[in-house]
């Protein structure tokens, strides 16, 4: 039992449930995702990717790799809802789908980690 | 970035990180359930981009006011609360990332990487200094000038620093280290491909020992420059294989015996070393009774310089400390001074050398020596660089720098490999000769000779290789020739030859040039030039070696003689 493994892992696991939650329903009805599981998934990942600064091994790297690449997703997935919000007043049926696909790519990327994650706590012996 | 470092300060980022990001979350979070009301009365919730763009601002404290409406009072006190709880969380987290990046060893290791990376990237030839001093400066000065780069390594950062701010060009790559870290020598990059030698003159012969011995167990092939002053370490030294050993007491006792038996080689010598040619009164030393202070390892040079010499001497066994304990003083010349002078025969001696450590101490000895016998020849052995100024002003006929000679025969041996064997040779010469030579050097090229070293091939000598491809006999009296007038020859001197490792001292001008010879010449530096032009240039050979084929303007004459042919036809 280390307590920063529990952390961690926690809010590996979190960010991507969270991603996922985002990402489930129509991917052209808007009205079926909420922005504030967006803001939610956005702040997890940042705090995932912050937790897994410093690793020196090559697994650390990996994962510090997917973190990052989920970042830029969401953070891509929330700009482009912000743009089509307030820079075209109304909300294109394709906007909403590449706020949605941004998103998707993201959970891709979350799921990796936690795969990678889990292989790691599986294949330590204690 | 495979640094122990860098991932260690990364994770002390954490923290830091981690406060803004949840800071600013609970702050987010906060506008944006809060609701508020538009200007004409309207309930309003803050969006997310709204709630983003007003935390930044408040948090960097940067603070451009209520937008887009004027806050309701809900919002003001969730405003204040998180005022409080951004801003300390938005100081903390900068100044703990600033301090981090300012760490000093985070610094050291980003400036371990930095000089690694500057000596992957050396593409010329370097050499290895360990120690910066004045006698390293010297050297690195003047190595820069030549077509070859520096590495130091000091242990001190205050030299390190020093030498930053001396700015030397091109950049000498340096970094604080032990020279004695097998870890440290190999990011100096003595395993890498253009490192061509390492130099390492400590004060301390073991410290030398120790270094040797580690470079040579690292990179078998380069050339290892060290200095030692004891025959034992000389003796364990050789038996490693080394051949540049340095012993700066053994090259004063040797100048000192052809100062007196042939100063005419000494002269050959010291031309080597960049003086003029010219024998001044001062640098034969007389042949008469010596009295010499001080019986340190340079007394003791002095001795075996006099005994091979055959020359009387009388020695005044006194260390400058001894002197200082019981005088209370450095200043020599009391009544009791004066008594041991005149005991020791001053007024009969043809010199007085004073070899002893301290500067202050030799410069009244041989002042007070002057003052009984003003025909005195004096010699003193200066320990420190920096007051050069004093042993200048004050007439002293020969000055023996310890730092000065290392620096000197270091120099020539890094980028004069030819001056050694040179020396070596000469030295196996008698006075006769070596005064013909001079008498020979200053007629043909006068007392300023310039000396210059060549090596027969592709870069250096594009021309002549050419020809030598050819199977060619070319000889030194076939080249050595006037360009304005190829029936005289020119005032070139070739001193050395060395071929497959046998030197031909003053090679006869029937020598037949072959490739990869390694030519000493003496010359002033315009015909020099001269020189390199016609072995260089294919045209100039060929006119030169009088096998003048081609017309000089062959293109012209191509033009003319085939319109000739045209006309013809």
């Amino acid at each position: 039992m280390n307590l920063y493994k529990i952390i961690s892992g926690f809010f590996f696991i979190l960010a991507m449930t969270i991603n996922f939650g985002f990402f489930y329903g129509n991917p052209i009805i808007l009205a079926q995702h909420s922005s504030i599981e967006l803001f939610a998934a956005i702040v997890i990942n940042l705090i995932a990717t912050v937790l897994k600064l410093g690793d020196k091994t090559q697994l650390g790297a990996v994962l510090l790799a997917t973190s990052l690449v989920a970042d830029i997703q969401l953070i891509a997935s929330a700009t482009v809802w912000t743009f089509a919000e307030y820079l075209t007043k109304s909300i294109s049926v394709e906007a909403v789908t590449a706020i949605i696909s941004l998103s998707g790519g993201a959970l891709i990327a979350n799921t990796i980690s936690v795969i990678l994650f889990i292989g790691d706590t599986l294949k330590s012996k204690r | 970035m495979n640094n122990q470092i860098f991932w260690i300060v990364l994770k002390r980022l954490r923290i830091p990180f981690l406060v803004i990001i949840v800071t600013f979350t609970i702050s987010i979070i906060g506008m944006v359930l809060i609701p508020g009301v538009t200007s004409n009365g309207k309930p309003y919730h803050f969006s997310f981009f709204d709630a983003f763009y007003f935390v930044s601002y408040m948090a960097t404290t940067i603070g451009f006011g209520e937008e887009p409406y004027a806050f309701t009072y809900p919002q003001r006190i969730w405003v204040s609360f998180s005022i409080y709880l951004t801003v300390i969380g938005w100081f903390y987290g900068i100044g703990t990332i600033i301090s981090l990046i300012q760490d000093n060893a985070l610094r050291k290791a980003i400036s371990k990487n930095r000089f690694t990376k500057q000596i992957q990237y050396l593409s010329q030839k370097f050499i290895i200094i360990l120690g910066y001093n004045n006698i390293t400066k010297s050297i690195i000065e003047h190595i820069n000038s030549q077509d070859l780069r520096t590495v130091v390594l000091d242990k001190d950062e205050i030299k390190i620093d020093q030498l930053v701010l001396n700015n030397f060009f091109p950049n000498v790559p340096a970094f604080v280290g032990q020279a004695t870290d097998q870890q440290i020598l190999k990011m100096a990059g003595i395993n890498h491909k253009n490192c061509i030698g390492i130099v390492s003159l400590f004060e301390n012969d073991i410290q030398n020992l120790k270094i040797a011995t580690i470079c040579r167990m690292l990179n078998k092939k380069i050339d290892i420059i060290v200095k030692s002053t004891s025959r034992q370490h000389t003796q364990l030294l050789l038996d490693m294989g080394l051949k540049h050993i340095q012993n700066p007491f053994d090259i004063i006792s040797k100048r000192l015996y052809y100062g007196i038996i042939a100063p005419h080689i000494w002269l050959l010598e010291m031309w080597v070393y960049g003086n003029t040619l010219q024998l001044r009164h001062k640098d034969s030393f007389p042949k008469g009774k010596y009295i010499i202070f001080g019986k340190g390892r340079m007394g003791q040079a002095i001795i075996d310089g006099l005994n091979l010499a055959d020359i009387q001497y009388t020695l005044y066994d006194a260390t400058s400390q001894e002197y200082a304990q019981n005088k209370q003083s450095m200043v020599f010349g009391d009544t009791d001074d004066i008594k041991t002078l005149t005991d020791l025969g001053v007024t009969s001696a043809a010199c007085i050398i004073a070899a002893t450590r301290d500067d202050l101490f030799n410069l009244t000895v041989l002042k007070q020596a002057k003052i009984l016998n003003p025909n005195i020849f004096t010699i003193a052995r200066e320990n420190s660089l920096e007051d050069t100024s004093i042993f200048q002003v004050s007439r002293i006929d020969k000055v023996f720098i310890n730092e000065k000679i290392l620096a000197d025969i270091t120099y020539n041996f890094l980028s004069r490999p030819l001056a050694t064997y040179f020396i070596q040779e000469i030295r196996k010469q008698n006075e006769v000769w070596a005064e013909k030579l001079v008498a020979n050097m200053k007629e043909m090229i006068g007392a300023t000779a310039g000396y210059f070293e060549l090596q027969v091939n592709l870069d250096e000598t594009y021309a002549l290789w050419l020809r030598l491809d050819n199977r060619e006999a070319i000889t030194l009296k076939d080249i050595l020739r006037l360009r304005e007038n190829r029936n005289s020859y020119s005032p070139v001197i070739c001193l050395l030859a060395l071929r497959d490792g046998t030197t031909h001292l003053l090679p006869n001008l029937n020598f037949n040039i072959q490739k990869d010879d390694k030519l000493l010449f003496a010359a002033n530096a315009e015909a020099f030039e001269d020189l390199l032009y016609i072995i260089n240039n294919i045209y100039e050979l060929d006119y030169i070696l009088n096998k003048n084929t081609l017309h000089p303007n062959w293109l012209f004459s191509k033009v003319f003689q085939s319109s000739k042919d045209k006309t013809a036809s």
